[in-house]
C-alpha cells in the first residue's frame, strides 16, 4: 500500500498546506505572489530570486511539504525518492520571456533560456535536498490523475519509496499547482488512488479516463 | 520480457531507416553549414532537414514516423486501446504555438491513425527519449499496455539555436564527440521512433530485447554536468544491477557524447567508475547533430541498426582521446555482432538514463 501523506496547493491568491490555509496574497504588495509566500514563510535560499516561476513554485510547494511532513527524508536513501511531475504548457511561461529576449531586449538572455525546460524544476529540487532519484516530466493536455498513479505505482514497484507527485499549471496569471507526497509505509494518509488524488486536487477540469 | 523493433529514423541522412543506415555506416555526416542560421546572422554548422519548409513539420514527422512504424508492426496494434504513444520531445511546434507546444499535432495523430489511448508527452530535456523507452517498457511489465509506440522528436528553430549561442554551448565546426579539439555541439533536427511491445511476433522485422533502465539525477547543477559524473554512474549501475548485466558482459556503449568539454568529460569519468572504460565506444552527434527530446530515440534506433547489420560505427569526428580517463572511442567502423549494448544519456536538469539492449 501507499500513501498520499501530505500535500500543497498554490492557487493565484491562495496557498495551502494539507487542505489548509497559510498564505493569502496581496495583491497591493510590490513583490510577485510567489516571492511574498517565500518572505512571509521565513525561507531563506538566494538561488530562489534566479528561479522561473515553474522552478519557484516547486521551491515552495516542496519545502512546505517538507516543513509539514517533518524528516520524512530522511526515512529514505538519497536515491529513494523520485519525482512525477505534470502540467499542460510546458515552459511556455519562461519560453514566451525568452523569445521577448532576443526579439525585444536585444540579445538572447542566457539566464532565461536554461529555464526553457519543463524539467529544470525537478533539478532545482534535486539539488536542494540531493535527492539522486528518478525524475520524470510529462506534459498532458489536463490534470490526469490516473497518469500519476499509474507511474507512482511503476516507481514504487522499481525502487523508489517515497515520490513527490507534482501539477505545476503555470502561465501568466493562471496558477492551478498540486504537489504531494506519496509514502510507502507512512503512520496516516489517505489511500493513493485516482479518487483521492481528484478529490484532493480539487481542480475543474481534469480527465478522469 | 519485453521487446523492442520496428525502429524508424527520419533525419537530414534520409527520410528512411534504410537510407539513414546506408550514409552513417558509410561515415556520412547530416552536418553542414548554414548561412545566416543564428542570432546575428552567423552562420552555423547544424544538422538541419534543409528541405522541410513547410509550416507543419512537427506534425508532419511525427505523422510520417508512426506510419512507417505501422508498415513494420500488425497493423491492428495501433488502433488497439492496448496500445499507447509516447512523444518525447523538448519544444514540440512552438514556433506555431508558443503556449501549446503539442496539441494540435496530437490530435492529428489521434486524428489520423484513430489512436485510442491519449498519447502522453515526456518532456526531460536531453534524457527525453532514453527515459520515454523505459518508461514504455515500464508501463508494458506493469501490464498496464501491451505496446507502447516512441514517437522523438524536435526541430532546429531560431529560439533554441539562439539560446545554445547565448551559452556559448555551440561549436564552430561540425560537433567532434570525446576528441581532443572538441568546443561545443552542433545542434540537429530529426524524427525517430521505436515499438517496444510484450510480443515478438508483432514485429515484422524481427525483434531485439529491451532491458529496461533507470534514471538518475545528479543533483548538482541546472545546467552543467556532474564533475564526478553521479548521476550517470548511478544510472548505469543500477540498470546493469536490476537487469543482472556485468559491465564486462556490455559489448558496446552508445554514449550520449555531445562534443562539450565538461559533458564528455563527466561521461569518461562515469564510465571510468563503472569499469567500461576498455568498451567500444561511440557518440552519434557527427551524424545526427545534437537533436535534444529525439536524440536518446534516433541513437536507440541507430544502434538496434548497428545490431542487425553487425557493424559499429565510428565516433565521427573523434581522432585524439581528450577526456582525463581513457575510453575505447571508435576511430574505424568494427565489424561485429554485439550481444549487448548500453545506451545512455545526460542532460539539463541534471538528468541521466540508461537502458539495455540485447540480441536475441
Amino acid at each position: 500500500m501507499s500513501f498520499i501523506t501530505t500535500y500543497c496547493h498554490l492557487s493565484a491568491d491562495q496557498c495551502l498546506v494539507n487542505g489548509e490555509v497559510i498564505c493569502k496574497r496581496e495583491r497591493s504588495s510590490a513583490d510577485s505572489w510567489f516571492k511574498q509566500i517565500y518572505k512571509e514563510q521565513e525561507f531563506v535560499y538566494p538561488k530562489f530570486y534566479k528561479m522561473d516561476a515553474l522552478s519557484q513554485a516547486g521551491f515552495l510547494a516542496s519545502e512546505l511539504i517538507k516543513r509539514a511532513n517533518q524528516g520524512f527524508a530522511s526515512r529514505y536513501k538519497d536515491d529513494e525518492i523520485a519525482m512525477l511531475f505534470a502540467n499542460q504548457s510546458s515552459s511556455a511561461d519562461s519560453d514566451l520571456r525568452f523569445k521577448h529576449s532576443y526579439e525585444h531586449n536585444g540579445a538572447p538572455s542566457p539566464s532565461l533560456f536554461v529555464y526553457t525546460l519543463p524539467n529544470i524544476v525537478l533539478g532545482e529540487i534535486a539539488i536542494i535536498n540531493k535527492w539522486y532519484g528518478e525524475n520524470m516530466f510529462a506534459v498532458l493536455p489536463k490534470f490526469a490523475p490516473g497518469f500519476f498513479v499509474d507511474y507512482g505505482r511503476i516507481l514504487l514497484s522499481t525502487g523508489a519509496k517515497a515520490i513527490l507527485c507534482g501539477w505545476l499549471g503555470i502561465l501568466g496569471d493562471n496558477i492551478e499547482v498540486f504537489v504531494c507526497l506519496i509514502e510507502n509505509e507512512p503512520d496516516s494518509g489517505l489511500d493513493f488512488n485516482s479518487e483521492n488524488l481528484l478529490e484532493l486536487a480539487r481542480f475543474q477540469s481534469v480527465i478522469t479516463n | 520480457m519485453t521487446y523492442i523493433g520496428a525502429e524508424v529514423i527520419i533525419s537530414p541522412l534520409g527520410r528512411t531507416t534504410a537510407e539513414n543506415w546506408a550514409a552513417i555506416s558509410a561515415n556520412q555526416s547530416g552536418i553542414s553549414l548554414v548561412k545566416q542560421a543564428g542570432f546575428d546572422n552567423a552562420d552555423l554548422y547544424l544538422s538541419k532537414m534543409l528541405d522541410l519548409i513547410d509550416d507543419y513539420k512537427f506534425e508532419k514527422l511525427l505523422l510520417d514516423a508512426l506510419a512507417a512504424v505501422s508498415e513494420q508492426i500488425d497493423p491492428a496494434i495501433l488502433t488497439s486501446d492496448r496500445t499507447m504513444v509516447i512523444i518525447s520531445s523538448t519544444k514540440g511546434e512552438l514556433d506555431s504555438n508558443i503556449h501549446d507546444q503539442f496539441g494540435k499535432s496530437i490530435a492529428a495523430l489521434v486524428s489520423k491513425f484513430a489512436l485510442v489511448n491519449q498519447p502522453i508527452v515526456l518532456s526531460n530535456a536531453c534524457i527525453s527519449g532514453v527515459l520515454a523507452i523505459n518508461a514504455a517498457s515500464n508501463f508494458i511489465q506493469a501490464k498496464i499496455y501491451d505496446h507502447a509506440i516512441v514517437i522523438g522528436c524536435d526541430l532546429i528553430s531560431d529560439f533554441v539555436v539562439y539560446g545554445f549561442q547565448s551559452l556559448f554551448a555551440i561549436s564552430n565546426k561540425p560537433c567532434a564527440p570525446f576528441d581532443a579539439a572538441r568546443n561545443g555541439i552542433t545542434m540537429g533536427e530529426g524524427c525517430s521512433a521505436v515499438m517496444v511491445s510484450n510480443s515478438k511476433e508483432t514485429f515484422r522485422n524481427g525483434a531485439l530485447q529491451l532491458l529496461s533502465g533507470t534514471s538518475a539525477n545528479d543533483a548538482n547543477h541546472i545546467s552543467g554536468p556532474s564533475r564526478t559524473g553521479e548521476g550517470l554512474f548511478r544510472s548505469v549501475k543500477r540498470t546493469l544491477e536490476n537487469n543482472q548485466v556485468a559491465p564486462e558482459d556490455i559489448d558496446f556503449v552508445c554514449a550520449h557524447g555531445t562534443a562539450t568539454v565538461f559533458n564528455d568529460e563527466m561521461e569518461a569519468i562515469a564510465f571510468d567508475r563503472i569499469g567500461l572504460s576498455d568498451k567500444h565506444l561511440s557518440s552519434l552527434k557527427g551524424y545526427f547533430g545534437h537533436t535534444l527530446g529525439a536524440a536518446g530515440v534516433i541513437e536507440t534506433a541507430a544502434s538496434m541498426q548497428m545490431m542487425r547489420h553487425g557493424v559499429l560505427v565510428k565516433s565521427l569526428g573523434y581522432t585524439e582521446s581528450g577526456t582525463s580517463k581513457k575510453m575505447n572511442v571508435i576511430s574505424d567502423n568494427v565489424v561485429s555482432q554485439p550481444k549487448t549494448i548500453l545506451k545512455t544519456a545526460s542532460g539539463f536538469g541534471g538528468g541521466n538514463a540508461s537502458l539495455i539492449i540485447r540480441s536475441l
